[in-house]
């Protein structure tokens, strides 16, 4: 009986209602306009009458009544014809009436019939006239048959519309507990979802109906967050995995020093090697951290003005040394200067990080360069690089996290570089375009909205 | 003796950095939370103190400002566990001198502190001297003995940097910082392929080394003696 507490129950229940109330006006509508004509043409009908026998002889007048009243087998007639003094001359009216107005149209007034004196007197529609002797005739019509008519009706009113409202209740019922169910359904599912098992979807079928429709945008939420989740959980595994190797590293140098160092000196040395894997280590979570840092940071107070054009030499200027070990042709490219609204050590970070990667990957005898352009409503920073590129298939890849192309698999790096690059740009509402190789291209473009002045 | 303020809640790292700083020759007073170390610093007036940030009792940072507030201008070096793009910021602003993340190296914290206890002073000066080495800021020319050094201007920029804290371990991160203005340590080593060139053109061949390099810390750059 718990539907009897749901919405929809009340929903149906207030319709059917509504429904019963709106029939029932129609109902009394329609009666009271049937009780009006009926009314209207019985008073025509007795007015009509009473000229007739108005007009009629005294003598023919009696003969007349009587044979009016004998064809009345129903007995809805009532005649009569009273002296002045109200003292009943003819007819089956038992009395002049109180109050009724001689020569006024059809009225509604009290009437008793002469031989049936027990029923008492019951509102009957009557005309009163004046004849040229001083009698009063009186010509009335009983109109109960709208009466009959409206038991006749409401009770075929009453058989059909008790049971619609029912049927109608019990609709709503069943709706209720439709619904209910399904919510018991998906609450379940929902409740094993919570517990850990992603796998679960709720049910929905192929119908445009609101509830399927909510089902499947759930369910579109739900592939989603199993993606996600189960990317982090890769995530995860990659971190572990790259912290072991240098922790393990560390450690083997650590038991081999304990074990077979016999001198100081040596035993340094293996304490060197362990410290220099646990920096590693440390690198690696200090890189994730400060990752996730810049994911969830927002525009700060140290953002401002930044010239593109001085950053891009600042950068060449610090990798030159190491372009020229590796005879990489290092160069910077900019005509004009170029603002950016930005973090300005941020920037450089992301910069740094570009051409740490291209000279990293770019074969000894190479060329990297740094552009700055103007392209339509917005400044681009481009690093070019002779190395091998990277791949169209490769291009989402490189974005993940500890993601490493196969080919540079033993070029030492932690493989977060373009992770923190892409997280930079982002927060400062930039976009990271990676081109397909051969030959390094990546792009920092900054829409102009950013850019303050040129 | 060079007195250090330490105020740190964490007992373990506390008794690191004190064992470190005097095994160097410093005195130490340790503080373990925020209201007594804002009162040791203000009765036993250190030379320099360290300040975690997140303290009971009292925050660093409101440590540091109380301090600043009150004219007191020791030299106070930050450290916090936490590492938030403006946090930094924030503790330079309120009046710490330099800030380390945590975890860190104990010779980086060293290094620092030295560096904040022995600040070079503003000169006049448009000549910089270590030992033979010469340094003309106006001409930006480079001498050592009789020998010119032809100098790039950045490795200009970090010999005059050197030269300023001679006889000061400087690591890889404080020369990123002040030398090149870079707020985060590069996945290549830099530093020392700049270091390399640098040390290179100081120290000519059969000359005696002044640019020393210290395992797994940084460098010295020292007058031969």
């Amino acid at each position: 009986m718990q539907f009897i507490h749901s919405k929809t129950f009340h929903w149906a229940a207030a319709l059917a209602g509504l429904f019963a109330v709106f029939v029932t006006v129609l109902f009394g509508f329609i009666y009271f306009s049937i009780d009006d004509y009926l009314i209207a043409r019985s008073d025509r009908m007795i007015t009509r009458q009473v000229d007739f026998f108005a007009g009629l002889p005294r003598d023919r007048l009696i003969g007349a009544l009587d044979d009016h009243l004998g064809q009345d087998s129903r007995g809805v007639q009532f005649s009569g014809v009273f002296d002045a003094r109200g003292k009943r001359l003819v007819g089956n009216v038992a009395a002049l009436p109180d109050g009724i107005e001689i020569g006024a149209p059809a009225q509604s007034v009290p009437l008793a019939r002469v031989d049936d004196k027990e029923a008492g007197a019951t509102s009957v529609r009557t005309v009163a006239r004046s004849l040229e002797n001083g009698d009063i005739l009186v010509i009335g019509r009983n109109v109960d048959e709208t009466g009959e008519i409206f038991r006749v009706v409401g009770t075929a009113f009453a058989l059909g519309l008790l049971p619609a409202f029912c049927l109608w209740l019990l609709a709503g019922a069943w709706l209720s507990v439709r619904a209910q169910r399904r919510v018991e359904d998906v609450n379940l599912r929902v409740q094993r979802i919570i517990a850990g098992d992603l796998h679960e979807r709720l049910p929905h079928r192929k119908v445009d109906e609101p509830f399927s429709r909510l089902a499947a945008i759930v369910n579109g939420m739900l592939d989603e967050l199993e993606s996600t989740i189960n990317a982090l959980a890769g995530v995860g595994n990659d971190i572990a995995h790259d912290l072991r190797t240098p922790l393990t590293r560390a450690r083997l140098n650590l038991e081999r020093g304990r074990t077979n160092a016999t001198t100081l000196e040596q035993l340094q040395q293996a304490t060197d090697k362990a410290i220099a894997g646990i920096d590693q280590s440390l690198s690696i979570v200090t890189a994730l951290l400060r990752l996730a840092e810049i994911e969830n940071s927002r525009r700060s107070s140290a953002f401002g003005n930044v010239a593109l054009d001085e950053m891009l030499r600042e950068v060449c200027d610090m990798y030159e040394p190491i372009a020229e070990d590796k005879q990489i042709a290092l160069s910077v490219d900019t005509s004009d200067k170029l603002y950016v609204h930005g973090d300005r050590d941020l920037l450089l970070e992301a910069v740094a990080n570009l051409v740490d990667n291209a000279i990293k990957f770019t074969p000894e005898s190479g060329a990297v360069k740094l552009e700055l352009l103007r392209g339509e409503g917005e400044t681009i920073l481009r690093v070019t690089d002779t190395g091998p590129g990277i791949s169209g298939r490769e291009q989402e890849a490189v974005l993940r996290r500890f993601y490493r192309s196969d080919k540079i698999r033993n070029t030492p790096g932690v493989g977060l570089g373009l992770n923190l690059v892409s997280a930079i740009v982002k927060l400062h509402g930039f976009r990271l375009i990676i081109h397909a190789g051969p030959g390094g291209r990546v792009e920092i473009v900054c829409p102009d909205e950013q850019v303050v002045g040129t | 003796m060079t007195k250090v303020l330490l105020i740190e809640d964490d007992g373990e790292t506390a008794g690191e950095i004190t064992a470190e700083l005097a095994d160097r020759g410093f005195e130490v007073e340790w503080s373990a939370n925020g209201l007594d170390g804002l009162a040791k610093a203000r009765d036993l007036r250190p030379d320099a103190m360290i300040v975690d940030r997140l303290l009971p009792g009292m925050d660093g940072l409101t440590v540091i400002e109380s301090l600043r507030k009150d004219q007191v201008r020791t030299p106070v070096l930050v450290l916090s566990a936490l590492g938030a793009v403006d946090d930094r910021v924030r503790g330079l602003r309120m009046g710490g001198d330099d800030y380390l993340t945590k975890p860190f190296a104990i010779v980086e914290l060293i290094a620092r502190i030295e560096a904040l206890l022995r600040r070079p002073t503003e000169t006049r000066e448009t000549i910089v001297r270590v030992g033979q080495l010469e340094l003309d800021l106006i001409g930006r020319t480079a001498k050592r003995g009789e020998r010119k050094i032809d100098l790039l201007p950045r490795e200009f920029r970090l010999l005059e940097y050197m030269m300023r804290r001679s006889d000061q371990l400087l690591t890889r991160a404080m020369l990123l910082e002040e030398v090149w203005n870079y707020k985060f340590v590069p996945a290549t080593n830099l530093v020392d392929v700049h270091m390399g060139r640098v040390r290179h053109k100081v120290d000519g061949p059969g000359d005696a080394p002044m640019i020393h390099n210290v395992r797994g810390a940084g460098f010295i750059l020292r007058a031969v003696s």
